[in-house]
């Protein structure tokens, strides 16, 4: 970067509002952002070095920690990689189950992007409220598969294991819950002055270097491009899914954007919890030779998973593009461009919905 | 041990501050320190805080599997902090690398060769309630025999 | 103006107030269904590895015999709490959570198939991987001692320089050999499915 300007202020590599290091350096005269670049590099493990070579049974918990935050889907998208490869076809009420789990991740992800939100603009008991609200459907999530985090849920040919119909009322008025707080924690949100003075208008992403910088996820759909890969997807498209989109591409929307697809994975949920009929989990099937490039929708937007596997089940080449990787320089080359104080930059930053674990893998 | 160090140790169990560092992790056991600062847990409660910053804290709680990065950080940033200091790692991966302790990996477990491990959480990623009830069954620990050296 | 509305609504609630003034954290409990680190049933452990064979994590679980009596061994620390080695144990040796209840329930196995390869570039010989291979020591015991084995039985065995597969069938995946390799040379593919409803 040229050296144009009178300061270059450096944020992070830990910072009180990131969750996770990563640094940004900002140029800037005044308090006005001039240009911006995100370091990374702090959290490289090497995972697609590690899963060369290994069966799925490894992988699978591999590609999981790729991110913790989202892992359902890293499981989701491997997994279906590789049955598309072996012409695997998950029995119906695995494919439902799948539905389930992999929308309660997305509804904690975007609740916890949320509340990183609000606690970056000093929100803090927004912030808290909704990080309650998460604690709900963590417990869901802990109720169905074991695990509060890394579920290990998705194996070829289907699930892990069941919901009983007790699980499923649980997991019903659960959601109920959520529907109701959430309600009234995104009516405080909406009309908030303050709120609105941190967010509304700030960090503006436009269509047009949305759609050149290839944003991905809320981002994108905050910024009126209609991408979302659960469109394609024939569970999805069966249980009636339309993406949720908004115009305006300020941090607002960002925010709004995943305040609505909480409530759409609520429908989903629940439309799946009736279309669920009696049935096997499993249907085994093992693994062929082959090569595909699989795409889904995590949490953060469009995932991509490319590979090569072989007769014995083994994984031989693998790439994983994910949603991260975009949006940082989405977030670094045109929103945080001239913001108008130094105190947005976090903030910009955080609606972004920055995850550096699956950026670096 | 003086009647004042005695009463300065006490006062300290009873309010820990906390930082935590991610060296390489998933993810996975950062959010779920996250979540003991949400109200079910509430981590406050028993005086803990969590603060991110190493210069005010007794506790650092590292997590993940030691990046190449880290090598010339964590010694420094460990050094900041004040004493009395302890180091607790979170989950499996600074105890043993994880997932990620193959031949091909580019991280450098465990983290106790870099800096002094007091306690280890085992799990991946541990549950808060695991999480918070180390950190109470430490506190007493740490600052119990800590003595002042007049530098 | 609506905001202080929604503000005055939000903390007038009935459920806020009691909430508020009953407020009482949950005590720190790990819910029975949570999956945990696995732990023994008194079901006897027949020395089969499949435990081993589908561990993800390395050096998570061993078999080992204490006492005449052989028992899974799990490393905290090292174990990432998966359960699929309770699912893949056919004797119920294993237990945590809903898990062991589950796969009785709907009859869930993992079951695999091996195919052990060596880089005959890389293999030097050493028979490390013959002697570690706890199958091969129970076929042919003088292997624990002597190091090299006569028998046509075992898995595999160094015969004039270099390592061959003799009884690829019998391999149980364990993947000790390739821990034990110092080249890295063996590999060991494990084909695993995933099935419901007993034996296909
Ligand atoms: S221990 Fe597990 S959950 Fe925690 S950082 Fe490591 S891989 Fe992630
Ligand atoms: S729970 Fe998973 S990681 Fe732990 S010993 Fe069993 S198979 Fe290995
Ligand atoms: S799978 Fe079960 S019976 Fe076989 S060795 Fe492991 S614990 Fe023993
Ligand atoms: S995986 Fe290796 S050590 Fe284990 S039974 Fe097969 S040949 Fe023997």
């Amino acid at each position: 970067m040229k050296k144009t300007v009178d300061i270059s202020l450096p944020v992070g590599p830990m910072h009180p509002c990131f969750k996770e290091p990563c640094r940004i350096k900002c140029e800037t005269r005044g308090e006005y952002v001039l240009a911006a670049e995100v370091e990374l590099g702090y959290v490289k493990k090497g995972i697609e070095r590690i899963m060369r070579g290994r069966p799925w049974q490894e992988v699978m918990f591999l590609a999981e920690r790729v991110c913790g935050i989202c892992s359902v889907i890293h499981n989701f998208v491997f997994i279906e990689s590789v049955e598309h490869i072996s012409g695997i076809v998950p029995t119906e009420r695995a494919a439902y189950l799948r539905v389930i789990v992999n929308e309660l991740d997305r509804m904690q992800s975007h609740l916890l992007a949320n509340y990183s939100y609000c606690y970056t603009i000093e929100h803090e008991t927004l912030a808290m409220y909704l990080l309650n609200l998460r604690e709900t459907v963590m417990d869901q999530l802990e109720l169905i598969t074991g695990a509060r985090v890394t579920c290990a849920f998705i194996v070829p040919g289907g699930v892990r294991c069941d919901i009983s119909s007790d699980i499923a009322d649980e997991l019903r008025s659960a959601l109920d819950h959520i529907d109701a707080e959430l309600t009234r924690f995104i009516r405080i949100f909406e009309t908030g002055p303050l709120i609105g003075l941190r967010s509304k208008g700030i960090g503006i992403l436009t269509k047009d270097a949305a759609i050149e910088s290839h944003a991905v996820g809320p981002t994108a759909r905050a910024s009126g491009i209609d991408n979302d890969q659960r469109s394609t997807h024939p569970t999805y498209t069966a249980l009636g899914f339309s993406p949720v989109i908004r115009q305006e591409g300020d941090n607002f929307a960002r925010i709004m954007v995943r305040f609505e697809e909480v409530f759409q994975s609520i429908r989903l949920i629940r439309s799946a919890l009736e279309a669920m009929r009696e049935g096997p989990i499993r249907g085994g099937g093992t693994i062929k030779a082959g090569s595909i490039r699989y795409r889904g929708e995590a949490p953060r937007g469009e995932l991509l998973y490319e590979l090569t596997t072989d007769d014995y089940g083994r994984i031989l080449e693998i790439a994983i593009q994910t949603p991260s990787i975009p949006n940082i320089q989405v977030c670094a080359h045109a929103m945080l461009i001239d913001a108008q104080s130094a105190a947005d930059i976090t903030s910009i930053f955080i609606s972004s919905d920055p995850c550096i674990a699956c950026t670096e893998r | 041990m003086s009647l004042l160090q005695h009463l300065k140790n006490s006062v300290r169990s009873r309010s820990i501050h906390v930082a935590y560092v991610n060296v390489g992790s998933c993810n996975g056991c950062d959010i779920e320190i996250l979540a003991c600062l949400s109200p079910r847990y509430d981590i406050e409660q028993y005086g803990i805080y969590v603060h991110n910053n190493p210069r005010e804290a007794d506790v650092l709680l590292i997590t993940g599997a030691f990046s190449p990065q880290w090598e010339d950080k964590l010694k420094p940033l460990w050094d900041k902090i004040p004493h009395p200091k302890v180091a607790v790692a979170i989950g499996n991966c600074p105890i043993s690398g994880c997932v990620f302790n193959r031949p091909e990996t580019l991280v450098d477990p465990p983290v106790s060769k870099h800096i002094p491990i007091a306690a280890e959480i085992p799990g991946c990623p541990p549950r808060p309630t695991e999480i918070i009830s180390t950190i109470l069954s430490l506190a007493p620990l740490i600052f119990k025999d800590y003595e002042e050296t007049i530098r | 103006m609506l905001s202080i509305i929604n503000y005055i609504r939000e903390f007038l609630r009935p459920h806020w107030i009691t909430t508020f003034f009953t407020a009482k954290t949950a005590p720190l409990v790990t819910p029975p269904h949570f999956r945990d680190f696995p732990e023994l049933t008194d079901k006897e452990c027949t020395h089969c590895l499949a435990c081993m064979m589908i561990c993800p994590a390395p050096e998570a679980i061993t078999v080992v015999k204490r006492e005449e009596i052989w028992r899974p061994e799990i490393t905290k620390g090292h174990c990432i709490r998966c359960g699929l080695c309770i699912e893949a144990c056919p004797e119920d040796v294993l237990t945590s959570g809903r898990i062991l209840a589950y796969k009785k329930e709907e009859e869930l196995t993992l079951q695999g198939t091996f195919h052990i390869e060596i880089d005959q570039s890389k293999c030097m010989g050493c028979g490390n991987c013959t002697v570690a291979c706890p199958v091969n020591r129970e076929i042919d015991p003088a292997l624990r001692s002597s190091g090299t084995s006569t028998s046509d039985e075992v898995i595999m065995r160094v015969d004039t320089g270099q390592n061959k597969v003799l009884h690829e069938e019998k391999c149980t995946g364990c993947k000790t050999c390739e821990e034990s390799c110092s080249n890295g040379a063996i590999r060991v593919a494990r084909i695993v499915e995933a099935l419901q409803g007993g034996e296909k």
